[in-house]
């Protein structure tokens, strides 16, 4: 069984089974399936991010360097009016991210510690920079995608990404596969060294393990699947635009895997939910709507001390 | 380019280094003294700004601003060391980081509250308003030359402080070890607030320092902060000759690729950030 | 019967600045044969024991394995060859199960670590490499203990367990009976007794009953420059090693 906690079953049976009917019942509410899309690629990002920085130990403040390189490779790889097969485009996109992934890895992971978090968000900031100042990218305003690409797979088609209950699905799908994927990662024998490297890593190298190529494969790996998640949000608007790399898409991304449990995982799916469902509300109540998330922040930080999953595990374990 | 352009140039560049480096000192301190990563230092600086923007609309004048703007930038860092900062001791560093990017929420949108999003500007005070004649045909406004001045000179006070007075010995024991600090009977405690509340000064003061230079608006704190962290990167966190080398690297290496080479201007500092990390891991006066 | 010399240093040096931890050291380990280091606190066994296993760089001076100069290699590669290490404060993985930190240490010689996808708990040699291990040290009851649960001393064995999960050809240990109570610690003598028939060991270790009783060769350190080498009463009769080393300690016991 890779979910070994109950709480994990229990969130995660509720989450999928009511995720599932979520277009069922809003079908004409296109405007809310529509966030709620979001809201699950927003997961699969923040995902990722909790795999690098709660399991493997990887703080990094530049993860959405590969969020907007997703999108980006996209609109750079495709014909601007012609429909690609979506499988197959995701799979390139996939597999240069993974190759940039190696090489900023390499250069990132002689650092350590505080100098870590420092080189993994100058990084990002200079990607940022060079598609800001850049006239080939667009600019600041970035670039536009004008056909949503087609979905068959051996000429069969299920789904049609202009149908937004389709493109949910296929964000959920995105998230399910995120998940088992981390999940079974972490359990795997490569799963067990990256565990002991974060833990100990003076021990793990005196066992005999390159801890370096262990974190190298696994921020590939988490760089990957926030491409992916990059490429899906970008494809859902019509558009990837420098600010999909800004700093604070990282730091927010990391503000919702704390406050989910860093390092569970399904944390990531419950903080994603709850800080997007906090905004949502908080919007609504006061155009100051940043005054209450900051105040709810700084409470949160205080009150849970191993974020919500920790406090939901204090309530449903034995 | 002209010897005359290059030394008006090489100035910009040291003024706008030691204007850096007083912000990055602050933000070195309280991750060296107290093991802090404070992201919201460089709200602190907007606060600066915007204060003494405010308080020279009531009053009219600056140096009153200044020092009131200052005083109640002191009272803040320690209201928030004794209201949140210190609950955190125990935990670990990611959920410092949550903390202060609650902080820059609240910062933030207390700043729109108070003062809306228009941007501001403050007059350069009389006494400061001319130009000192540099060539036959060029100029330096005076006030660029006050506040290199200022910054040199609390540089040198904060020297003389963390060098050779019962504070700074404290300072220098508490960053190496905390139990020793305690040992002398000295409450870490009271230490850490006076060193918190000193870093949250000294970024309201660059602000307050800054505010006649360049234009007050929404967000000037976070792309300060950014620039500082490159700057103590550099130079090693936690060290405060680092910053200071730091600083007038990325002061003087910004300015002249403004110039230079526009294109690759804001990309410029953080590839020579990449370059140190990648000779020296540690920043340049690591520990 | 001389055995076959397996680790060999040469004119090791390690120098802090001005200051010389470690000065001109040549030494021979030989295979199945219990070496001892002793000195004084300072006299750098712990230096010499972190340059034996790659942690620290030497100064100047090489390092010889099976006759292949290693020094400057990877700490990982040092493992690889068959050089294991436990540390003089303990170094375990808290928050896992007993069985867990051996299993760290036992997988890489039977399985590749960069698999993905099969699940950590499939393999069945890692499991019982890691039970024996830990049954070695007698920690047979505390297999599915969290390690941070289990008393100081057992700690220690288990330090022991998991470098003798690695199967090493080399053990190199730093003071592995530290804080041991006094029937643990005899239960280690006699498990390093049966080790050395099998394995070559570099034992550094404050209890001189036991190091005189295990030794076959012992070595003394002072001050960062090599005394003596030779068999337990080679090193006993020595009168420089008395005033330099056990002479102090005999003071201390009189004071």
């Amino acid at each position: 069984m890779i979910f070994e906690k109950r709480t994990e079953r229990i969130f995660l049976a509720i989450f999928f089974v009511v995720a599932l009917c979520i277009p069922l019942f809003l079908e004409d509410n296109s405007f809310f399936v529509g966030k709620a899309t979001t809201v699950l690629i927003l997961a699969v990002f923040v995902m990722s991010l909790d795999f690098l920085v709660g399991r493997v130990g990887l703080v990094t403040l530049g993860h959405a360097l590969f969020y907007g390189l997703g999108g980006y490779l996209f609109v750079i790889l495709t014909p601007e009016y012609e429909a690609v097969n979506f499988w197959t485009y995701a799979i390139y996109i996939m597999a240069i991210s993974a190759l940039i992934a190696l090489i900023v890895g390499v250069v990132v992971l002689r650092t350590s510690g505080i100098y870590f978090i420092m080189i993994t968000l100058a990084i990002s900031q200079m990607a940022y920079y060079f598609f800001f100042d850049s006239l080939e990218f667009g600019g600041n305003d970035g670039l536009f995608i004008f056909m949503k690409p087609e979905t068959s797979i051996f000429g069969l088609s299920f789904l049609n990404l202009d149908n937004p209950s389709h493109f949910y699905y296929l964000a959920l799908l995105a998230v399910l596969v995120t998940l088992l994927a981390i999940k079974i990662i972490l359990r795997s024998r490569f799963g067990r060294i990256v565990e002991a490297s974060r833990l100990n890593p003076e021990r793990t190298e005196a066992l005999g393990y390159n801890i370096f190529a262990f974190r190298l494969i696994s921020y590939v790996i988490g760089s990957t699947l926030a491409a992916y998640a990059g490429l899906l949000f970008a494809l859902q608007y019509g558009y990837v635009n420098p600010q999909f790399m800004t700093w604070e898409m990282s730091g927010t991304a990391l503000v919702m895997s704390i406050l989910g449990g860093l390092g569970t995982i399904y944390g990531a799916i419950l903080g994603t939910l709850t800080y997007e469902g906090l905004q949502y509300v908080f919007e609504h109540m006061s155009e100051d709507w940043m005054l209450l998330m900051g105040g709810a922040i700084i409470l949160m930080v205080l009150l849970l001390r191993k974020g919500l999953a920790g406090y939901l595990e204090k309530l449903l374990e034995k | 380019m002209s010897t005359e352009l290059f030394f008006v140039q090489l100035i910009n560049g040291i003024q706008y280094g030691l204007l850096l480096f007083l912000i990055a000192s602050g933000l070195t301190l309280v991750f060296g003294v107290m093991g802090i990563l404070n992201l919201a230092h460089g709200s602190m600086y907007m606060v600066g700004a915007y204060l003494v923007w405010y308080f020279v609309a009531v009053t009219g004048s600056f140096t009153a601003s200044a020092l009131l703007s200052a005083a109640i930038a002191l009272g803040l860092g320690i209201l928030i060391e004794r209201l949140l900062i210190q609950r955190l001791y125990n935990r670990n560093h990611l959920d410092q980081v949550l903390l202060t990017i609650g902080m820059i929420f609240v910062f933030n949108s207390l700043q729109s509250i108070l003062w809306g999003n228009d941007p501001y500007g403050v007059a350069v005070p009389e006494a400061l308003s001319g130009s000192v004649p540099f060539t036959d045909n060029s100029s330096y406004p005076v006030y660029r030359i006050f506040a290199a001045l200022i910054c040199i000179a609390i540089a040198v006070a904060l020297y003389f402080v963390v060098s050779k007075t019962r504070l700074g010995m404290l300072i220098r024991a508490g960053e190496s070890n905390r139990e020793m600090v305690e040992a002398l009977g000295v409450n870490i405690k009271s230490l850490y607030t006076i060193v918190f509340a000193i870093g949250v000064m000294l970024a309201a003061v660059s602000g307050i320092i800054a505010a006649p230079m360049r234009s007050i608006v929404p967000g000037m704190g976070e792309s300060v902060l950014i620039t500082c962290f490159v700057v103590v990167v550099i130079g090693g966190m936690g060290s405060i000759k680092g910053a200071f080398v730091g600083a007038l690297m990325v002061g003087i290496i910004s300015t002249f690729a403004t110039v230079l080479m526009p294109t690759l201007s804001n990309m410029i500092i953080y590839i020579f950030m990449i370059l140190v990390l990648l000779v020296k891991p540690q920043g340049l006066f690591a520990k | 019967m001389a055995n076959d010399i397996i680790l060999e240093t040469e004119s090791l040096s390690k120098h802090w600045g001005g200051i010389k931890a470690l000065d001109n050291i040549s030494l021979q380990f030989r295979d199945r044969e219990l070496h001892g280091v002793v000195g004084p606190n300072g006299a750098g066994k712990s230096t010499l024991l972190n340059m034996l296993c790659g942690t620290l760089n030497p100064t100047s001076g090489c390092i010889f394995h099976k006759g292949e100069r290693i020094d400057g290699m990877k700490p990982w590669k040092f493992v690889r060859r068959g050089i294991g290490r436990s540390f003089q404060k303990t170094n375990i993985y808290a928050e896992v199960t007993c069985l867990e930190n051996c299993a760290v240490a036992a997988q890489r010689r039977f399985t590749g670590s960069f698999n993905l996808f099969a699940s950590r708990h499939a393999n069945k040699l890692v499991r019982e490499a890691a039970e024996k291990a830990l049954c070695q040290v007698g920690l047979d009851r505390r297999i599915h203990t969290i390690a941070a649960e289990i008393s100081y001393g057992e700690q220690r064995q288990l330090e022991l367990a998991m470098v003798l999960a690695t199967d090493p050809c080399i053990l190199l240990l730093d003071e592995p009976m530290a804080g041991m109570g006094h029937e643990e610690s005899l239960r280690i003598i006699e498990l390093l007794n049966e080790l050395k028939k099998t394995y070559s060991i570099v034992l550094v270790e404050h209890d001189m009953d036991a190091i005189f009783e295990l030794s076959d060769q012992l070595t003394v350190l002072d001050n960062g420059t090599h005394l003596i080498t030779g068999t337990v009463d080679q090193v006993r009769n020595e009168p420089q090693v008395k005033e330099a080393y056990l002479g102090k300690e005999e003071e201390e016991e009189a004071a």
